[in-house]
């Protein structure tokens, strides 16, 4: 039991999601049996008017470096039946710009559910129903990975 | 999810000592959510285990928590969290069981409450932990565990009857008379060893570095310490005596090391020395963590159980990593020293089809999202009936959004961009 997370296949992050009922509220997980892939469904739970009623899904998906690198975080259209969220940080292929999900934003502190309240609280905070500006040319032409994306973080508001 | 059934703060939540989860929290380790394993304090003050923030830092020089600079070297243990994880582990079980059993006395037999499942693993790691320490602790340390608890452990050398006298007399003038003054008058300092008058001992006591110029004769540093623990007497707070304490690896800058040298490095260390040099720096970082971490505990492993853990370590993410999962291949591949020349030319068949299959896509999308290209391309495709070919054959006509396709696709296909 020594092991850590390398040699342990089986993060000791990952046993506290056993128990779904000490999940923070507005998140709930769809899909954690795997190690490879999590996905989570979030909510806004204040009265937020772009984002009431709405559920979003989030994909998790972890390299066998995590939590030292940080996990992939690929939310998309084409495998959640979710919509993606209007916000000036999101893309509409989901792909989120959020300084805490890239290499030089990510600290091994951070777990699903920290990633899970910071987007709930990113999105509870906006007020602008708008895309990034460049959305169709990023979402058309991107191919890289989301972590290799240069994101410049200006807006400290969100 | 019965086999998923491990120790974790949250199992406090659901008992009337709630309160403790919180508490059970703050004994774990930020970055593995394990409770501390040798737990080390940084220069910002956080605590984590060895080898963790030893892994975080190697990989990028920062706190995980306030993001502050920080170096391996820097590094301090951190015993008294140490003591603090290990009696909780201790009680833990118990604590937890008494818990359970009163949450199911308030719910009067609800039968939704969760019974408290006996942990073996738990248990039985408690249990490994105690043999362990009986079996390789070293001579002062059995003695001092045999005295708190006693239990009377097989191998326990006899201790002499001498040195539990001088245990209970806590007085250091008492313990000289009787220990220390030979026949010229002449007393030892306790720590360095050195001869002097006995009225200059005190004074001297002051200023004493510690410094041992010669091995001392066994017998009275022994007597000397056990003294000393009997003012503090959990057995945590004796350190390995510095003799026995492996040295650590030193962190090399790699970039000064030629691949040779890199590989003789390596042997000299016993680990193995294949595979390409990238593979290389990051086994000997791994090792470094590895070892030097192990120099943190209290009880260290042996340099064959370490070599098991760098070999799990080989099989996972070093060279022996297999494919199943992307992103080894990927950070490969996004590697500086990435051998982009061959990578190119052994692919280049696929790289050129991915390119073509890309300009198609993303022509069709150009027509759809910016008008000034549909424009033109619906233009062309009138004329021709295989429209989203029509482009790709012939970049030359088209205007400004083709050539952008251009400058992005091959390098987000290409390795060395």
């Amino acid at each position: 039991m020594d092991s850590k997370y390398y040699n342990n296949p089986f993060p000791d992050t990952f046993y506290s999601y056993q128990m779904q009922d000490h999940v923070p509220p507005g998140i709930t997980i769809v899909k954690s049996d795997s190690l490879e892939e999590w996905q989570m469904d979030i909510k806004v739970l204040d009265e937020n008017p772009l984002y009431k009623g709405h559920t979003y899904r989030l994909k998790f998906t972890f390299n066998n470096k995590y939590p030292i690198v940080q996990f992939i975080d690929v939310p998309t259209t084409s495998d959640t039946p979710r919509p993606i969220p209007m916000h000036p940080h999101i893309y509409s292929n989901g792909i989120i710009c959020l300084d805490l999900l890239s290499t030089t934003g990510w600290s091994p502190v951070q777990t699903v559910e920290s990633v899970c309240m910071s987007l709930q609280s990113m999105l509870t905070a906006n007020t602008r129903d708008e895309r990034p500006p460049g959305d169709s040319e990023f979402v058309a032409y991107n191919r890289r990975r989301i972590r290799d994306i240069p994101f410049v973080y200006e807006d400290d508001n969100v | 999810m019965d086999s998923f059934d491990v120790p974790d703060s949250t199992d406090w939540l659901e008992t009337p000592l709630s309160l403790l989860a919180p508490l059970e929290s703050s004994l774990r380790c930020q970055v593995c959510k394990d409770f501390f394993n040798n737990p080390v304090i940084t220069s910002c003050s956080h605590t984590f285990c060895s080898l963790c923030i030893r892994r975080c830092l190697s990989t990028e020089g920062k706190c995980p928590v306030c993001r502050s600079s920080d170096q391996e070297l820097k590094l301090r243990r951190n015993w008294a969290v140490q003591e603090f994880v290990e009696t909780f582990q201790n009680a833990r079980q118990s604590v937890l069981d008494l818990a359970r059993k009163e949450a199911a006395r308030l719910k009067d037999g609800d039968s939704t409450i969760r019974e408290p499942s006996p942990k073996k693993r738990k248990v039985d790691r408690v249990d490994v932990r105690e043999e362990v320490t009986v079996v390789q602790a070293s001579p002062r340390r059995a003695r001092t565990r045999s005295q708190r608890i006693k239990n009377d452990a097989p191998n326990t050398e006899p201790v002499p009857v001498a040195q539990e006298t001088i245990e209970v007399i806590e007085d250091s003038q008492d313990e000289g008379e009787e220990e220390y003054v030979p026949d010229d008058g002449m007393v030892a300092c306790p720590i360095c060893q050195r001869k002097m008058k006995a009225h200059a001992v005190f004074s001297h006591l002051d200023t004493c570095q510690g410094i041992t110029p010669a091995p001392p004769p066994p017998s009275k540093p022994s007597a000397f310490s056990v003294a000393h623990s009997s003012l503090q007497p959990q057995p945590n707070r004796l350190q390995s005596s510095p003799g026995n304490a492996p040295e650590r690896i030193p962190a090399m800058n790699y970039s000064l090391l030629k691949d040779n040298l890199l590989r003789k490095k390596l042997r000299e260390l016993g680990i193995p020395d294949w595979g390409p040099r990238p593979l290389l720096q990051r086994r000997h970082t791994e090792w470094m963590n590895l070892w030097n971490s192990n120099c943190d505990s209290r009880i260290p492993k042996t340099k064959r159980a370490l070599l098991q853990e760098l070999d799990i370590w080989e099989r996972t993410q070093g060279g022996h990593a297999a494919g199943p999962s992307p992103f080894a291949t990927n950070s490969a591949v996004m590697r500086k020293d990435f051998d982009a020349a061959g990578w190119s030319a052994s692919h280049d068949t696929d790289f050129k089809r991915l390119i073509a299959n890309a300009r198609i896509k993303s022509d069709t999308q150009v027509r759809s999202t910016i008008p000034g290209a549909s424009e033109k391309s619906t233009g062309e495709s009138s004329t021709g009936s295989a429209a989203p070919v029509a482009p790709v054959e012939a970049p030359p006509d088209n205007g400004i959004p083709v050539e952008s396709n251009q400058n992005i696709e091959p390098r987000s296909f290409d390795p060395s961009g």
